[in-house]
Formats: structure tokens, sequence, C-alpha cells
């Protein structure tokens, strides 16, 4: 009984964090804008990402992390696999990432359907979470 | 006599719809049977795929810290959008070609490969070029 309890505690705590992130990144992308530092921006999303690239963590039609650019200056497609590498080459929140249940990171212009994606388990250093 | 015969017609009319009714239920136990059966199948072959699945040999509680580490959004903003340019500033004022021999040749090649490691991360680009104006006497 009480196991069921922590479980569904856990749950919910899980939720929460993976919407604290969204929030978090959602308001530094917005701050970064205002500031003039950014010339486009940001928004992340819960997105149902790609059956390709399940996990072990995977969340049920919410494994996709979707940056999405709306307003300002559009997007090539170099700029769009740099934020890609950028949000990759940060190791701690891959791994964040893939612990809340995410699978896949998805790119998006803010115009036409143009956008990149990759499976973030390529990108996991698996030795990070045994240490 | 009359009311005795339609009496006996009355009982015969329930004990055949009765059987019906029993008809009818074995054959909704049969298709419930069935979905049940299908369920359980479905849940096995579920079971059976996540264990395949990346990752699957970690435990819960091996990845428990990694779900409450906190990220410098900020530093992610600014790695967003200004690391490219720092980097390929630094890689160029900092490049080991510059110092041959010199006594700065070491020191420049250990900083060229700080930074080339840190690339995409501004807030160690930021400290990396105070280090190169402080140990390689670089004008920004």
């Amino acid at each position: 009984m009480w196991y069921r309890i922590i479980v569904i505690a856990e749950w919910f705590g899980e939720m929460a964090e993976r919407y604290r992130l969204i929030r978090d990144f959602n308001k530094a992308a917005k701050n970064s804008f205002i500031a003039g530092k950014a010339p486009t921006l940001l928004e992340s999303k819960i997105t149902k990402g790609e059956s390709n690239y399940r996990h072990a963590f995977s969340k049920f039609l919410g494994g996709g992390f979707r940056i999405k650019a709306l307003s300002g200056r559009p997007l090539n497609q170099g700029e769009l696999v740099e934020i890609g590498r950028v949000v990759l080459d940060n190791e701690e929140l891959v791994r964040k990432l893939i612990a809340l249940g995410w699978d896949t990171l998805e790119v998006h212009a803010n115009e036409g359907y143009k956008g990149v994606k990759w499976p973030l388990k390529d990108f996991a250093n698996i030795g990070g979470y045994l240490n | 006599m009359s009311n005795l015969l339609l009496q006996i017609k009355t009982d015969t009319t329930s004990i055949i719809n009765d059987a019906n009714e029993i008809a009818f239920i074995s054959y909704w136990f049969w298709i419930a049977l069935c979905e049940f059966a299908f369920i359980i199948y479905l849940i096995i072959r579920l079971k059976s795929k996540k264990s395949k699945l990346a990752f699957s040999d970690l435990g819960k509680e091996s990845v428990k810290n990694a779900k409450t580490q906190s990220i410098d959004m900020e530093n992610l903003m600014d790695s967003i959008n200004g690391a490219r340019t720092l980097y390929k500033e630094l890689s160029r004022k900092c490049h080991p070609d510059r110092f041959v021999n010199t006594p700065k040749e070491k020191i420049a090649q250990e900083i060229f490969q700080e930074i080339t490691k840190n690339q995409r991360n501004f807030e160690k680009l930021k400290l990396l070029k105070e280090k190169a104006i402080n140990s390689l006497n670089i004008n920004f």
C-alpha cells in the first residue's frame, strides 16, 4: 500500500519537474529575447516524439522535447542544427531530459515545416548515471 | 379449464426465455474471455519490448539524481546565442600557431584544447577568455 502511494507521489513529482524544466526554458528564452541577446524568441513544448527513438524511460505520447522559433528573425537550417547541438552538448541537460522521459529533441523553425530531430539516447553518457 | 391451459402456456414461454438468456450470457462470456486473453498478450508484449529498449538495464534509482539536477538555463540561452561567435574569436586569437617557439606555446595549446572541448558552453568560454587575457597577454 505504502509502496503504491510512493510510486504515485513520484509520478506527480516527475510530471512537476518536467513542466518546471519547460517553464524555466521558456522564461530564460523570453528574458534573452527581451534583453536583445537573442534574435529569435524560442519556445519549448512537449510533443509525442519519434517512436523509433524510444528508450526504457520514455513517456507515452510525451517523449518529444520541441524547441520552436516563435518570432523575430527566421532561422536557417544551420542555426537550427546549432541550437540542437548546444542542447546536446550540455550533458547534464541531456541526462535530465532522458531521466524525465524525453527521448527526442526537435528544433523547429518559425515558418513552414522545417525542423531537425535527434535521438537523445545517442548523446547520453551512460557511465555518468552509474557515478 | 381454460384458465389452467393458459397458465401452462405462460410457464412454457418463461422457460424458453430463460434458456435463451443463458445462451446469450455464455456468448458474451466467451467474448469477454477472448478480450481478456488479448489484453494479457498485449501486456506481455509491451513488457518484453520494454526490456529490449535502451537503458532498460538501468534501475530507477540510478537516474534519480539526474531528475533533480538543476540546469543553468541562462547559460544555455547565452550558449545558443553567443557561444559560436565567442568560440570563433577565441580559436582565432588563441591558436597555438601564433605562439610557435615562444614560452607561451604550451599554455596556448592547453587553452586551445579547452576551447575546442567547450566550444558550445558560453560560461566556460568566458572563463577561458579571461585565462587567455591573463596568461597569453591577448587583447580582445
